[in-house]
C-alpha cells in the first residue's frame, strides 16, 4: 500500500482510507495571471466581495527588465519600476500549462517558499493537508494533463487533488441574481451548480465557449476562437508601430494602453468615419472629438505613469513654442494619438476576417457551439450566457455581444448576456464555492493515497469521467 | 483451378503510392487557418479557386503567428538559481521522482506536444484502416468538421432544426389564411414567451389552432443528457471555431491609416484609402513582396 513514502509524524502509518483534507487551495492557472487562494469554510460568505478577498491574482510569468534583472510572479507587480523593453517568459502557452520548469519556480515563490510568499493567505505550508483544485483550459492535450497530474502529486504531494475544466466551475457561482432570476437555493443548504449555463471565456490566449450542464461541460459544444487579449495587444502594438512610434518591444506598456483606451464599437463604420483624417481638412470642427484620444506614455525617469486624455490637436505647436520659450512642461512627454486603433483592435474578436482569419467571431462561435447540441437545450443556454475573462472588461463588449447574438439567434429564444461581477476571478470564485461542498468534492477529487496506489493514468481517467 | 475470394472494394485500404481518391470533407478547421489550400506555385499572384492568392494566405499566416508571440524577439529567460533554499523549503517532502525530473527537464513547447498528438492520432488511424468500419467511423469523428460529426454520432436523437420547424409551421397554411394573421401568430408567440404562465391569459377559440401553436422543442431526456455528458473531449484541433455562419465579404482597410481600403496597390495588392496614403505606401512600404 502507500507506505513506501515517509509520512509526516503524528499520522497513522497504517494505511486507512484517507479522507480529503479539510483545507482547499485553488489555483486558476491562467496564462496571464494565476488566481489563487484558500476556499472559505461552510457556509460561504454571501457577499462576493468578502469571498473574493481570499483570492489574489498573481502575474504568471518570469520577467526580465532592460537591466537584465529577473522578477518572478508577484514581484513583477511590486518591485518593477521600469517597464520599458520588459520581456516575459510564460509557462502557460495557448492556455495550457506547458513549461513546468518555469511554473514550478513561480509556484514555489508564490505559495511554498516562506521567504517569498506575500501573505499567509497564500502560503501552502503542508501540501499533505491541503486539497488542490487546479483548473485547465478545455480540450487539453492528454500528455499535458498527465504532466500536470504527475508533477502536482509527486513533487508537492497534495493530500487531495482535483483537476477540472476551468469554465465549468462558473456554474457553481450564484448567477441567478446576475440574470435577475429568483433564487431557488435555500439559505443554508449545500451549494449546487446551475443547471444550464453557457460560459464565454475571453482570456489572454483564446476565447472559448463552453456549454455547462449541471456543472459539467458538454464536450461536443466546446468551441475555441484562437484570439485573446495577447493578440489584441500585439495587434495594437503593430498598428502603432506602423503609424507612430516603434513600440514593438513594449508589450507591457502597450497592454496598459490597450486596457485604458480600447473599446468595442457598436457602430463600427460610423466610428471609422469620425476618425478619418480627411474630415479634419475641410475646416470643420473636430469631428472625432469623442473617439480620438492622446495617451501619454509612462516616463520611468520621472516616475510617471501613462494616462489617457482628450486629444489635443495643437500639441505639436505647443511643443514648438515651449521649446522656444524654454518651458519644459510639454517637452518631456511622449504622446500616442489613438484614433481608429481604439476600436479596430478589439473588433477582430467579433470579425476575425479583418485580419484575414477565416473563422467565426464570438457571436457566431456561440451559435456553432449550440448547433451540435439538441435544440431543446438552446433556449436554456441562450438565456444564460455568462461572459468571463479580461476582454469582457472592454467597454462596449457586452452590448455588442448581446446585440449581435440577438440578431442571429432564433427569434423564439430569449437572449440574456451577462458579465460576471469580477470576470477575471469568476472561475476561482466558482471553485471556492465547490470547495465548500465537501460531498461533491469528495466524489470528483482523488486523495494522495489513491494516486500512489493507482498512478497517474488512473487519475487521468477519473478526471475525464471514465471511472 | 479457380480461386474465389472477396476483392476489397474500398479505395482507402490499398496503399498504392501516387494518388488516390480521398473524400472531400469540406472545411477543416484544423487546417483552414494554417495551410494554404492551393499548391505552392499555382495561384501565387492570382486567386485561382479560392478568394485569396497563396501569397496573401502565407502573409496572413505569418501575421497571425506574429500576433501570437509573447515577446517581439526570441529570448531565453532562465529561471533564477535558488541557493540552497530548496533543501530547506522542502522539508518533509519526498525526493524528486523520475517523472518529475523528466517533466522539469522537458523543453517541449506547446507546438511540439501538439505535433506529437497529431502524429499519434494519425498512426492510430493508419493502423485501424484494415480493421472494422465502425472504428474508422469513430476516427473520422475526430477529424471531420463539426457539422458532419453531428450526424455520425448516435448519441443524439434526430431533432427538428429550427429552420425546418419554422417552415413546417408555414407550409400547411391554407389559402384562406391572410398574411396579416401570420404576423399575429408570431407576435402572440412572443407574448406567450415573455408572460408568466398562469398569469391570467386571455382565452380565445384560436388557442388550439395548430397554426398558432408555438413549436418549442422539448428538453432532451435524461438519457440523452447522460450520453452527452459522458462524451470524451474533442481534440485540440477539432474544437477550433468553424467558418463564419453569416457569409459577408471581408472588409478591407487602408494599410497606412486604417480607414476603408478603397484602392489596391498595383504591385503588392495592399489596400490604401486614398491618394495621400497611397503615396506614403509607395514611398515607404511597397516592396511588392506579396
Amino acid at each position: 500500500m502507500g507506505t513506501t513514502k515517509p509520512r509526516p509524524a503524528g499520522r497513522n502509518s497504517i494505511a486507512q482510507t484517507q479522507a480529503l483534507p479539510d483545507k482547499t487551495f485553488i489555483i486558476d492557472n491562467g496564462a496571464y495571471t494565476m488566481k489563487a487562494g484558500y476556499a472559505p469554510g461552510f457556509p460561504p460568505p454571501d457577499d462576493e466581495e468578502t469571498a473574493l478577498s481570499a483570492c489574489t491574482a498573481i502575474p504568471n510569468a518570469i520577467a526580465k527588465t532592460r537591466g537584465n534583472r529577473i522578477y518572478v510572479g508577484a514581484q513583477i507587480g511590486t518591485n518593477v519600476t521600469d517597464w520599458n523593453e520588459m520581456l516575459f517568459r510564460r509557462p502557460v502557452e495557448k492556455g495550457y500549462t506547458v513549461n513546468w520548469e518555469a511554473q514550478k519556480e513561480i509556484w514555489e515563490t508564490s505559495f511554498f517558499d516562506e521567504k517569498t510568499v506575500r501573505s499567509k493567505e497564500l502560503r501552502v505550508a503542508e501540501p499533505e493537508d491541503v486539497t488542490l483544485i487546479f483548473t485547465e483550459a478545455p480540450n487539453a492535450l492528454p500528455a499535458l494533463q498527465k504532466n500536470a497530474d504527475e508533477i502536482i502529486m509527486e513533487e508537492w504531494g497534495f493530500g487531495g487533488y482535483f483537476r477540472c475544466v476551468g469554465p465549468s466551475l462558473n456554474a457553481w457561482n450564484e448567477v441567478q441574481s446576475l440574470f435577475g432570476d429568483t433564487l431557488l437555493q435555500q439559505p443554508g443548504a449545500a451549494i449546487s451548480p446551475t443547471e444550464c449555463l453557457l460560459v464565454v471565456d475571453s482570456g489572454y490566449s483564446h476565447t472559448i465557449v463552453t456549454p455547462v450542464y449541471k456543472g459539467q461541460p458538454l464536450q461536443r459544444g466546446i468551441k475555441r476562437l484562437d484570439l485573446g487579449g495577447k493578440h489584441l495587444t500585439n495587434y495594437l502594438k503593430e498598428l502603432v508601430s506602423i503609424r507612430q512610434y516603434n513600440m514593438v518591444d513594449e508589450t507591457y506598456i502597450m497592454n496598459e494602453v490597450k486596457e485604458s483606451v480600447c473599446f468595442v464599437s457598436n457602430d463600427f463604420s460610423g466610428d471609422l468615419e469620425q476618425t478619418w483624417k480627411g474630415n479634419h481638412k475641410h475646416g470643420q470642427p473636430e469631428l472625432g472629438d469623442g473617439v480620438v484620444v492622446d495617451y501619454v506614455l509612462p516616463d520611468p525617469n520621472g516616475g510617471k505613469k501613462g494616462f489617457m486624455r482628450p486629444h489635443d490637436p495643437m500639441l505639436g505647436t505647443k511643443k514648438r513654442k515651449a521649446a522656444f520659450s524654454g518651458g519644459a512642461e510639454h517637452l518631456s512627454e511622449d504622446v500616442l494619438v489613438l484614433g481608429n486603433e481604439r476600436f479596430a483592435v478589439p473588433e477582430i474578436l467579433f470579425t476575425p476576417s479583418d485580419i484575414g482569419m477565416k473563422t467565426a467571431g464570438i457571436p457566431d462561435l456561440i451559435l456553432q457551439s449550440l448547433s451540435v447540441l439538441p435544440t431543446g437545450l438552446h433556449p436554456a443556454f441562450l438565456a444564460n450566457v455568462l461572459v468571463i475573462g479580461g476582454n469582457s472588461l472592454l467597454p462596449g463588449f457586452m452590448e455588442r455581444l448581446e446585440t449581435e447574438l440577438r440578431q442571429i439567434a432564433s427569434a423564439e429564444c430569449i437572449v440574456r448576456v451577462r458579465r460576471s461581477k469580477d470576470p477575471i476571478r469568476s472561475t476561482w470564485l466558482g471553485a471556492s464555492r465547490l470547495g465548500t461542498n465537501k460531498e461533491e468534492l469528495k466524489k470528483v477529487a482523488v486523495t494522495r493515497q489513491e494516486y500512489q496506489e493507482h498512478g497517474s493514468t488512473w487519475v487521468g481517467r477519473k478526471f475525464s469521467g471514465a471511472l | 483451378m479457380y480461386h474465389v475470394e472477396v476483392v476489397p472494394n474500398s479505395t482507402t485500404s490499398h496503399a498504392t503510392p501516387g494518388w488516390t481518391y480521398v473524400p472531400d470533407k469540406g472545411f477543416d478547421p484544423a487546417k483552414a487557418a494554417i495551410a494554404p489550400s492551393l499548391g505552392r506555385k499555382r495561384g501565387i499572384r492570382d486567386p485561382a479557386r479560392t478568394d485569396v492568392s497563396s501569397r496573401q494566405t502565407n502573409a496572413i499566416v505569418r501575421h497571425l503567428a506574429e500576433l501570437d508571440r509573447e515577446n517581439h524577439r526570441d529570448v531565453a529567460i532562465s529561471v533564477p538559481a535558488r541557493q540552497l533554499k530548496d533543501a530547506a523549503g522542502r522539508g518533509t517532502r519526498t525526493k524528486t521522482t523520475s517523472n518529475v525530473r523528466r517533466i522539469l527537464q522537458s523543453q517541449k513547447t506547446f507546438r511540439n506536444h501538439l505535433d506529437d498528438e497529431e502524429a499519434a492520432l494519425a498512426q492510430a488511424a493508419s493502423s485501424t484502416t484494415a480493421s472494422t468500419a465502425a472504428q474508422r467511423l469513430s476516427l473520422n469523428k475526430i477529424t471531420k468538421s463539426s457539422s458532419s460529426r453531428r450526424s455520425s454520432t448516435p448519441a443524439t436523437t434526430p431533432r427538428p432544426d429550427p429552420a425546418t420547424a419554422r417552415s413546417k409551421k408555414d407550409l400547411p397554411s391554407p389559402a384562406s389564411q391572410k398574411p396579416s394573421t401570420t404576423d399575429n401568430t408570431t407576435s402572440t408567440n412572443q407574448e406567450h414567451d415573455s408572460r408568466d404562465p398562469g398569469n391570467g391569459l386571455i382565452k380565445s377559440q384560436h388557442d388550439n389552432d395548430p397554426l398558432l401553436k408555438s413549436y418549442t422543442p422539448t428538453a432532451p431526456s435524461e438519457r440523452i443528457m447522460r450520453a452527452l455528458l459522458s462524451e470524451p473531449p474533442l481534440t485540440y484541433n477539432a474544437s477550433r471555431a468553424g467558418p463564419p455562419v453569416t457569409r459577408k465579404s471581408a472588409r478591407k482597410f487602408c494599410c497606412i491609416c486604417g480607414y476603408w481600403g478603397k484602392i489596391r496597390c498595383r504591385n503588392c495588392h495592399q489596400r490604401t484609402c486614398g491618394i495621400e496614403c497611397y503615396k506614403v505606401h509607395e514611398d515607404s512600404r511597397c516592396g511588392a513582396f506579396f
